[in-house]
């Protein structure tokens, strides 16, 4: 759960990944996302949480440059990956993204093979030289999101034939693919069962072995148990930040007390 | 948007008054057993000190049912915050009450076994009056707790001294008795054991205390209580 010297992947360890400075979006005269800090660990999974309309999402966008394909929103202040400005009219988003991944709320494969699914990302990036990297990509990327088991006997087969939980992880294993640094996830189980959600967050775990993994949630109870950090969107602002232990059981401000604890919407 | 609104769903406030209820409900009625049980030592009234001893299985029934009350609302509502640490605390807090149930007990059964002596004379009115005392420090911890108040919480914590000096000076009354007759060994120890349950029970309405303060900050006390009880090193 919260545990923060399992396996060596202690906090206190971990270099920033990804550091926000005055971050502000507007969406035409909305103004969604107000004077935003913060650091994203590596190897730490970092939960946005807020109310619908907090901005979370809004900001998660921000970090692979999401918001760009929106025309009325403008961004500013500084989002460093690494040191360096992902808002730097050098950086190729496509290339950015290939280092920042998403995962989505609903799955939504392509409709192609389950291969090729995985493929993609890897192909477009010329990544590989031959088919057999390229198999070898697809296989590790399928393992490592816990779903090789399940398909390498049809990875001919259509991605959109699995189940939810199963396209979902196969969302997770295309966007692994590419070796990204950081992965985004919004909402990543609200469209899936229990059973589907517990596999998810079990692979959640794994993956920060490797990723520095940011998920928007709905759903606190998720935050509480698959994040190390959590961080309280309320209208627009960062309302709090901190040690997911310590939000749920003694949180600073007393919005963040208010929303967790289901007084306010 | 304070903490003390209400929830959004009603029947979650309702609960977590409910559980406070049933822990007032407790405390009021290990309360008077404390100071029945007192009294009933020093008028020697036997019928009085048994119903303190057949009052406790009331007590342990009503632990037993706060604590799977708050079990319950663990598993339904997953409380956060400061809903998580008021169940937690109020859990702790039944804990206590039941422990000091059991010395009220514990003083009821003595005072059966003791008949009226020299030493029992002389003691059982300081023993009522440290009972009144505890008494009182429990049902200012319980209210500390229901209104998350730590400054009353910290006040019911600094008044235990005065509890343990209390037994310090029995403790040294009740030894120069048994210097002196033999004969006052066995009523005057039954009257230690019954002095150093209420220094118990004193510790545990201080523990009630510490539960409101962590309630009421999100943090435990930090700086160690002031220690009355030198009787350890004294003998």
């Amino acid at each position: 759960m919260n545990d923060m010297t399992h396996k060596g992947l202690d906090l206190a360890t971990q270099t920033a990944k990804i550091s926000a400075s005055g971050v502000q979006v507007h969406y035409g005269t909305n103004h969604a996302l107000k004077d935003v800090d913060v650091t994203i660990l590596d190897r730490t999974v970092t939960a946005f949480i807020g109310p619908s309309g907090c901005g979370k999402s809004t900001f998660l966008r921000c970090l692979n440059r999401m918001n760009d394909t929106v025309a009325s929103c403008r961004v500013s202040g500084q989002i460093l990956l690494e040191g360096e400005d992902i808002y730097d009219r050098r950086v190729d988003p496509v290339q950015l993204r290939a280092k920042v991944g998403m995962v989505f709320q609903k799955p939504n494969p392509f409709p192609k093979s389950i291969y090729d699914n995985v493929a993609y990302g890897p192909k477009i990036h010329g990544m590989t030289r031959n088919k057999a990297e390229l198999d070898a990509i697809v296989e590790a990327s399928l393992r490592k999101a816990a779903l090789w088991n399940e398909v390498k006997d049809r990875l001919d087969a259509t991605g959109t034939g699995l189940s939810g939980g199963q396209q979902q992880r196969l969302c997770i294993a295309r966007a692994i693919a590419t070796s990204p640094e950081v992965l985004l996830m919004d909402e990543p189980c609200s469209a899936l069962d229990p059973i589907a959600t517990a596999q998810v967050e079990e692979l959640i775990d794994e993956l920060r072995h490797q990723y520095s993994v940011v998920i928007v949630t709905h759903s606190m109870q998720q935050a509480a148990r698959v994040s190390q950090k959590t961080a309280f969107f309320h209208l627009g602002n960062l309302v709090e930040f901190g040690e997911t232990g310590a939000i749920f059981t003694n949180p600073k401000d007393t919005r963040t007390e208010a929303y967790i604890t289901g007084r306010i919407g | 948007m304070s903490d003390s609104d209400s929830h959004i769903v009603s029947s979650f406030d309702r609960d977590l008054e409910a559980l406070q209820a049933h822990l007032l409900r407790m405390g009021g009625m290990v309360e008077a057993a404390l100071v029945t049980a007192a009294k009933a030592l020093e008028a020697q009234d036997l019928p009085a000190a048994d119903t303190v001893i057949t009052g406790d299985k009331a007590v342990d029934a009503l632990e037993e049912f706060i604590q799977t009350e708050a079990a319950s609302l663990i598993a339904r509502r997953a409380p956060t915050a400061s809903d998580l640490r008021l169940v937690l605390a109020v859990m702790r807090a039944a804990h206590s009450l039941e422990r000091v149930g059991d010395y009220a007990k514990n003083v009821a059964k003595r005072t059966r076994v003791m008949g009226r002596s020299a030493p029992v004379d002389g003691h059982a009115g300081s023993i009522r009056r440290m009972s009144a005392l505890v008494a009182k420090m429990l049902e200012d911890a319980q209210l500390a707790l229901v209104r998350k108040d730590a400054a009353l919480a910290a006040a019911v914590r600094a008044r235990d001294v005065e509890i343990d000096q209390m037994y310090n000076t029995l403790f040294r009354s009740l030894f120069t008795y048994m210097m002196e007759s033999a004969g006052s060994i066995g009523p005057s120890m039954h009257l230690h054991f019954i002095a150093k349950n209420i220094e118990r029970a004193g510790d545990h309405a201080t523990t009630i205390a510490e539960q409101a303060i962590y309630l009421a900050t999100g943090s435990r006390p930090s700086e160690e209580r002031v220690k009355g009880d030198s009787t350890s090193a004294t003998v």
